[in-house]
């Protein structure tokens, strides 16, 4: 403000104030921060998009933005400049940073996507990159609806068998931890390398795709405050339909009776049954309920929506606030952000704060830059499991009530299978919080020696870490009962310091233009964990819950990691006349995960464009193509995914394990016979090393296309490629005979992945004050394992013999083919020899003919990968008033829908509730239904992996829907630059298969439940 | 200037050069290597991880073998929720459905080898250890070597044609060794040869009351004649029994007892309490701990499943007493078990069982509604405690558990276990072992004072099964074999007095099956109780034995698998 002050006093006479507002051309809506220059002064635009500057008459006063095309406007007397700036998709100058450097779009022969950020900015989900699903070509976003969880990102399908996360690059720093924790105010721009060519610069870790991320900077010239506000509703759509206690002892008798004599369904614990007793005309009367459901007389039956007990209707608070300036000599940034998202699942909450400080400062005639990037993020989350108490609403029976008479906490009674009741889940872990931390940042140093010269010194740190102390409660509940109790408190800490040093070297000679880079990059990952913990609590209440305050079974533990890369790397870019476009990078690494003999490998690659637009022939003959680009990339990728020490034969003294669920581990022995007390203790082998192992590679060919007509009005590009991954890394599954610490890691498996992606933008107008953009896009992959080692097959869908992945997606289904139901006995002894066939039984298809139904009748029967996803985005303004409807759909996937082995079958877990569906089951008089009988015994072991849980998950989701309305007239009298008031709705309507039983295709089985989002946010800038 | 230049890129080529060789070294953390285990100190710790080993099972892989000796053996059911509960366990109870790719088969084989290959280990690491160093060298061999004869004792009655490995092999070979590399009588020997060496090398006594000593060498060798002896075709036909091998099992037994050291517990309860784990009675045993410093303790979780639903315990009410087992504990008028007729009737519950008389070794295998639970008076099983009666009864299983209020009970939610001991041998046992070779020898006369003495103990192990009053959870009514009193002492009277007292002293824990198929008659008698069985419980109709493939379980599919060809199927199974 002083500065504007300041300038405005010290105006003279030829100069006037020319005052306006700069809108973006696709969507009408205000652009803040376009820096705004004069000969006099440099300014930024408001939140409003307004600016006012000083400037002289005939001066060429001009606007910029990074991602857009530049304007000029030449003041010839005006008071009031309009500018309508065009965004990204024409724009042939945008720079894309593309690995330790960056480059104009138009030169650009890698496949790059970059992110219309301005799109996702208002998107409540807490994480930048679910934002993303749908929008990117090439990039298949997954999700559930947890405050908490991350999202699952696969560039260009499978690549290989371990990890298949794309590596991020913040501000420069590669890190693998995603973007949970990034503030999505403070994002600038998103751009993803999808190709070899584009990605294999950053080497070892590029197989998956690359996703970088720059954050804000204060422009030059200007001060100012943003604040965006925010608060949404959540609710669960998505219920699975169950049955009412009612309901669910209607279905036991039916199962009962179906089951024919012998079977009285008044033998079972809960349920009696006024009924004829007729096995051939069976007649329900009524359905009596005991006075209590358990022997000690605690529990009266109640009828429990399970469901209703976990979910709430929650809300989000998103609130985040920058303040920035700049000079010509540098500038600064910092925001704070809160995030608190209560979550549908009832004690899932999440509260974040992150904070962010940028800073740059430009000496000696620009010569020397120094500036750094630091962000900070604590959060507090709850450890309540949401995944098995959505799972548990679906297993509780209604019968259970949610508290006994005294006010204890229900459970399952006898006859009903041992699981939790999920709403003392919820209550008895709420007080469990986890703390995460996390530091992110970076100092950088970058000069000029000579002009053409520039060397650049980043050093990067990534370090995170939680702490949690978790007061296990005693609990009755039903018949599980756990009179102990235990506090445990754990701490993690990991992270990684990033060294890099770039030399730069650029020149334009005639009309080459030439660009080389140099560069090494080291990188050392630590890891560090223990824990304590202690039982025997006096008191259960978690401000009492420290270690110090138990009494008995004391334990604790503590492991610890490390791993090194080290990498050295060059770059050539060349362009001939703009029009002909060549890139070579070759980078060398070095892992310590690998054999001292082959720790380094080579990544090379290149990438060749011809720009046909600037043809004559094209250009003179074809005016209305003003881009048209083919390009070409070829490279190679390595993946280091494996196990810190699999090089290594290694034993551990582990003295005992948690022997609950799985074997004990451990060496420890009772060899005294003391039955308690310390024992004696060995060793276990944990691991047989390899030390020939080495960089698994993939090598990526892509062919594509940008197109622009009409001055980039219809624009878009398309991509085909092919991915090869060769020696991936896999600990195949190894012969008994060897026994533990198993067969040592190999690099064995190979792997295709073939895919084609296209986008198309159209940007339109209908008279002034209507503008509108729309734009789409679909991708597909197909993926196919190539090679195995022999002893890997039975690691894969397949039957390891005759029937074996090879050939086909790692995705696939094997399993039996379910084919109807058997109507009637004929069509029963008409079938081939299968244990427990029956009337109203899954007929499963005898498929090698033998005449007998078992495992060699598995087939492939399906691939989870999609046949292709899309998305579709319109945006239009018209005055005041901005919309934007954003689809995305997933066409083709199969969904191993296995929650119906609850809501279909009363057989396979008698125990549980079941879901409504049963109510529809088989009978000869409902012969129609697809479902199978109701039975108590599962004769037909319908359990099996069949085609009767494969189930059509594709799905068109209205994602977002936004109005917004700018109110910055209003605004401005109350000294507020500019504001914007939005409504927003998310995951509002969703269109799937018929076919699909479940509620939301997308959230299958037990997944945290997608909710639908309403939101209603501001925008304010000071 | 260019002076200046210079220095700039002298500067970038040291920073360049930062990143060094050294840079990529990184060192295991946590973790030893191979080489550092091999003096003495060591090699006593990894004696005692293949001790460990005896004890690594999981609550779907007990060692005690009750999912595959007890449940299939028409002693038991799979108990549970429902048969939906651990599917694998019911397609082994129904014999139809069982299959070579369920994964419980798979684990179990794996499990067993682990067990050898840490047997393996330690014996590599004792080999090259000079004796003058490591005094107890011979014995140490000895005792892994035992460990590892019973590991392959165990894979040998479940898989029949198993690839034996012994530490004279190394690694690199071990995909090559085929389960036909040894005939299944040369298998034998092999095992044999792990028993026969500690025999020789072991002492009699060991200060720890954990460790193998000779005569448990000794009997675990008699048991792998007894086994041996029964010489079975391809098809696991039993086509003769040799007298030579059964002669050798009679010798073995009498050096056990000759030591003096082992003989029955005056009462039958004895071995199924805590507090006389290790007693008289008990030859080897594992030995299980709590509050030892490990997790959750090291806990006989093999039968962790095998508790009754009230509120002290909870879950999950698997293996069960079926009806069969119940009413083969009744006698007739003189005190001796109904052979024939046994079955005509239920003794299901209530005043069933005081109105019928029975063996007293009913209560101490079996709970039965209204009668105390592990002679606790104040914890009186009840109808409630079933958890799917309507499914598999109302009986449960007493053997291996513990009542809620034994010191050695532990929770460890939501299952129930106990340190508890398990004996893998024990006098009793090889009492009968003596007397089914005696019988099989013709020399039955020889063996009826064994079983007698078997008997006399069952008839007088009711201390425990009074109530306050002094009446008895049920009506007992039991006697020893009187050749022309109560019977009529022939050699085939002999052999059936023979199986019904091992089936009635054993019952449940986990042998059953294995003594039908050694004997050779599985099919028959297993197929005739599924017939009987199914009218009361409904979902055995669709079990069925088959001949010539049942007796033995599947290779697993994935091992045969990984074994790229090298292993081959046990014969009936595709």
């Amino acid at each position: 403000m002083m500065i504007f002050l300041f300038l405005w006093l010290g105006g003279y006479a030829q100069q006037k104030t020319v005052s306006g507002s700069v809108t973006d051309r696709e969507m009408k809506t205000p652009i803040s921060g376009v820096t705004v220059k004069s000969n006099r002064q440099t300014v930024l635009t408001g939140i409003d998009g307004k600016f006012s500057l000083e400037a002289s008459l005939n001066e060429t006063i001009s606007f910029s933005y990074v991602g857009m095309k530049p304007v000029s406007v030449l003041l010839t007397g005006q008071s009031e400049i309009a500018v309508a700036m065009e965004y990204e998709a024409g724009n042939l100058n945008q720079v894309v940073v593309t690995g330790y450097s960056s480059q104009k779009k138009a030169d650009l022969t890698g496949a790059v996507s970059v992110v219309k950020t301005q799109q996702i900015k208002d998107v409540p989900l807490g994480n930048p990159i679910k934002a993303l699903q749908g929008r990117i070509p090439g990039v298949y976003i997954t999700t559930d609806g947890s405050p908490a969880a991350a999202a699952t990102v696969r560039i260009r399908g499978i690549g290989t068998l371990g990890n298949n996360n794309p590596l991020y690059v913040i501000d420069g720093i590669p890190t693998e931890r995603g973007l949970n924790e990034i503030n999505q105010a403070d994002i600038e721009s998103m751009q993803v390398l999808k190709d070899a060519s584009s990605a294999s610069i950053y080497g070892s870790r590029a197989a998956n795709g690359v996703i970088i991320v720059t954050t804000k900077k204060g422009k030059a010239g200007t001060s100012k405050i943003d604040f965006n506000s925010s608060i949404s509703s959540q609710t669960y759509l998505t219920k699975v339909s169950v049955l009412n206690a009612e309901q669910r002892g209607r279905a036991y008798w039916q199962a009962a009776v179906n089951d024919g004599p012998g079977n009285d369904p008044n033998l079972n614990q809960i349920y009696k049954y006024d009924w004829n007793g007729d096995f051939n005309n069976p007649v329900l009367n009524g359905v009596l309920y005991p006075e209590f459901i358990d022997a000690a007389k605690t529990m009266r039956p109640a009828d429990t929506r399970w469901y209703d007990e976990i979910s709430q209707t929650s809300f989000i608070k998103s609130n985040d606030l920058t303040l920035s300036s700049g000079t010509e000599k540098g500038n600064s940034l910092f925001s704070l952000s809160h995030y608190d998202n209560s979550g549908i699942i009832k004690g899932s909450a999440l509260k974040r704060i992150t904070g962010r400080a940028n800073s740059e400062y430009r000496m000696f005639n620009d010569r020397l830059v120094i500036g750094e990037y630091l962000s900070g993020t604590y959060s507090v989350g709850t450890s309540v499991p949401a995944g098995s108490i959505v799972e548990l609403s679906l297993l509780a029976q209604p019968v259970v009530p949610v508290h006994t008479i005294q006010g204890g906490w229900g459970g399952p009674a006898a006859g009903m299978t041992d699981r939790h009741n999920p709403v003392r889940l919820i209550e008895d872990n709420k007080q469990n919080k986890t703390r995460f931390f996390r530091i992110f940042g970076n100092a950088y140093a970058s000069l000029k020696i000579i002009p053409e010269l520039t060397l650049r010194t980043n050093i990067g740190i990534d370090y995170n870490g939680d702490y949690a102390r978790t007061l296990r409660k005693s609990y009755v509940s039903g018949f599980l009962v756990d009179p102990s109790n235990q506090v445990t408190a754990t701490q993690n800490y990991s992270g990684n310091w990033v060294l890099q040093n770039t030399l730069d070297f650029k020149k334009i000679i005639g009309d080459h233009d030439i660009q080389l880079q140099a560069g090494s990059e080291q990188i050392k990952f630590t890891a560090q964990s223990f824990f304590g913990s202690r039982q025997g609590y006096a008191l259960e209440n978690i401000d009492y819950a420290y270690l110090n305050a138990g009494s008995t079974t004391k334990d604790n533990g503590g492991s610890g990691s490390g791993n090194s890369l080290l990498s050295f790397f060059g770059k050539a870019n060349y362009s001939f006349k703009n029009r002909y476009l060549a890139s070579f990078t070759m980078r060398r690494d070095g892992s310590s995960k690998f054999g001292s003999e082959s720790r380094y490998a080579y990544f090379p690659a290149f990438s060749l464009g011809w720009r046909l637009s600037e043809e004559s022939f094209i250009k003179d003959l074809v005016p209305s193509v003003s881009d048209l680009k083919l390009r070409y990339g070829w490279g190679k990728n390595g993946n280091q995914s494996i196990a810190n020490n699999a090089v290594y034969d290694l034993y551990s003294a582990i003295y005992g394990t948690d022997n609950t669920f799985n074997r004990d581990n451990g060496s420890a022995y009772d060899i005294n016979g003391g039955n308690s007390g310390q024992l004696p203790s060995g060793f276990t082998k944990t691991q047989r090393g390899n030390s020939a192992l080495k960089w698994e590679t993939t090598v990526q060919s892509n062919f594509g296309l940008d197109f622009g007509f009409f001055e980039g009005k219809l624009s878009g590009s398309a991509d085909y490629y092919i991915k090869k991954t060769t020696d991936i890394l896999l600990t195949p599954p190894s012969l008994a005979v060897i026994g533990e610490g198993g067969d040592p890691t190999v690099n064995g498996a190979s792997m295709n992945n073939k895919g084609f992606e296209f986008l198309v933008n159209y940007d339109g107008s209908i008279g002034e004050e209507f503008t509108f953009s729309l734009s789409a896009n679909v991708s597909t992959y197909r993926n196919k394992i190539t090679s195995l080692p022999q002893n890997s097959l039975t690691a894969f869908p397949g039957n390891g013999n005759d029937k074996i992945i090879l050939g086909r997606s790692v995705s696939s289904y094997f399993g039996y083919l379910a084919d109807g139901l058997f109507q009637n006995q004929s069509e029963v002894d008409a079938h081939a020899v299968q244990n427990g066939k029956g009337i109203g039984r899954i007929r499963y298809k005898d498929v090698n003919g033998d005449g007998i139904v078992n495992g060699a009748d598995r087939d492939y029967i399906g691939v989870s990968d999609p046949d292709f996803i899309y998305g579709f985005n319109l945006s239009a303004n018209y005055k005041k008033f901005d919309v934007s409807v954003f689809l995305q759909g997933v066409q083709g996937v199969q969904v191993n829908n296995s929650s119906k082995i609850y809501t279909d079958f009363s057989s396979i877990w008698p125990g549980t509730n079941w879901g409504s569906r049963v109510l529809d089951a088989w009978t000869p008089q409902n012969s129609a239904s697809s479902i199978p009988a109701l039975t108590l015994v599962n004769r037909n072991d319908e359990s099996r992996f069949s085609t009767y849980f494969l189930e059509p998950g594709s799905y068109l989701r209205l994602r977002n829907v936004q109005i917004g309305y700018d109110i910055s007239e209003l605004s401005n009298k109350i000294h507020i630059k500019s504001a914007r008031f939005y409504l927003q709705g998310s995951n509002l309507l969703t269109i799937k298969s018929k076919n699909y039983t479940g509620p939301d295709p997308e959230a299958p089985n037990s997944t945290f439940p997608i909710p639908a989002i309403y939101t209603i946010g501001l925008n304010i800038t000071l | 200037m260019i002076m200046k230049r210079f220095i700039f890129l002298i500067l970038g080529m040291v920073l360049f050069s930062l990143a060094c060789q050294k840079a990529l070294d990184e060192t295991p953390q946590g973790v030893i290597s191979g080489d550092a285990l091999n003096t003495p100190e060591n090699v006593e710790k990894m004696v005692i991880s293949a001790y460990s080993g005896l004890g690594n099972d999981d609550i779907h892989t007990s060692f005690s073998l009750w999912p595959w000796g007890s449940m299939r053996s028409g002693d038991a059911y799979k108990g549970g929720d429902s048969p939906g509960d651990n599917t694998d366990w019911h397609s082994y109870e129904l014999f139809s459905s069982n299959r070579p790719e369920l994964a419980n088969t798979d684990k179990m084989w794996y499990f067993l080898y682990v067990g050898i290959s840490r047997a393996n280990d330690a014996l590599r690491r004792i080999n090259q250890v000079e004796e003058n160093v490591y005094p107890l060298k011979k014995s140490r061999q000895a005792e892994v070597r035992f460990i590892r004869g019973h590991f392959y004792f165990l894979l040998k009655i479940l898989y029949k044609h198993v690839p034996f490995i012994d530490e004279t092999i190394p690694e690199k070979e071990y995909g090559t060794v085929s389960n036909r590399a040894l005939t299944n009588d040369e298998l034998w020997d092999k095992i044999a040869s792990d028993f026969s060496f500690g025999s020789e090398h072991l002492p009699v006594s060991q200060p720890q009351v954990g460790r193998v000593n000779k005569q448990a060498a000794l009997a675990y060798l008699a048991k792998v004649k007894l086994y041996q002896a029964y010489v079975q075709d391809e098809k696991h036909n039993v086509t003769s029994v040799s007298s030579e091998k059964l002669g050798e099992v009679i010798a073995l037994v009498d050096q056990v007892t000759a030591s003096g050291k082992y003989k029955l517990n005056a009462d039958f309860a004895s071995n199924f309490l805590t507090q006389f784990d290790n007693s008289q009675e008990s030859v080897f045993a594992v030995q299980y701990s709590k509050e030892d410093g490990t997790p959750k303790g090291r806990l006989n979780m093999g039968v962790a499943l095998n508790y009754p639903m009230n509120k002290e315990f909870g879950c999950c009410g698997f293996h069960l007493p079926s009806q069969n087992l119940v009413n083969s504990f009744k006698t007739d008028a003189s005190g001796l078990p109904q052979f024939t007729t046994f079955n005509n009737s239920d003794a299901k519950e209530g005043d069933d069982f005081k109105n019928n008389t029975f063996d007293p070794r009913l209560d101490h295998t079996v709970a039965i509604p209204g009668h105390p639970y592990k002679y606790s008076l104040n914890n009186v099983y009840q109808k409630t405690w079933a958890r799917a009666p309507q499914i598999y009864g109302y009986f449960s299983t007493l053997k291996e558990t513990v009542a809620p209020d034994d010191p050695s009970f532990q929770k460890i939610p939501p299952f129930m276990s106990s340190s508890k001991n398990t004996d893998i041998l024990r006098y009793d046992d090889l009492l009968l072992w003596k007397a089914e070779a005696l019988i099989k020898l013709n020399r039955h006369n020889e063996a009826l004072p064994l079983i007698n003495s078997i008997r006399e103990r069952a008839i007088n192990s009711t201390q425990r099964l009074k109530y306050a009053d002094g009446t008895f959870f049920s009506t007992y009514k039991m006697d020893v074999y009187k050749p022309e009193v109560n019977c009529n002492w022939s050699p085939e009277f002999a052999w059936q007095a023979l199986v019904w007292e091992r089936r009635l002293e054993f019952a449940m824990e986990g042998n059953r099956f294995f003594d039908l198929v050694r004997w050779g008659n599985a099919a028959e008698y297993l197929n005739k109780y599924f017939k009987e069985e199914s009218a009361k419980r409904a979902y055995l109709k669709e079990a069925q034995f088959k001949k010539n493939r049942d007796e033995y379980l599947p290779i697993p599919l994935a091992q045969l698998n990984y074994s790229r060809g090298v292993y081959t199927q046990n014969f009936g199974w595709q």
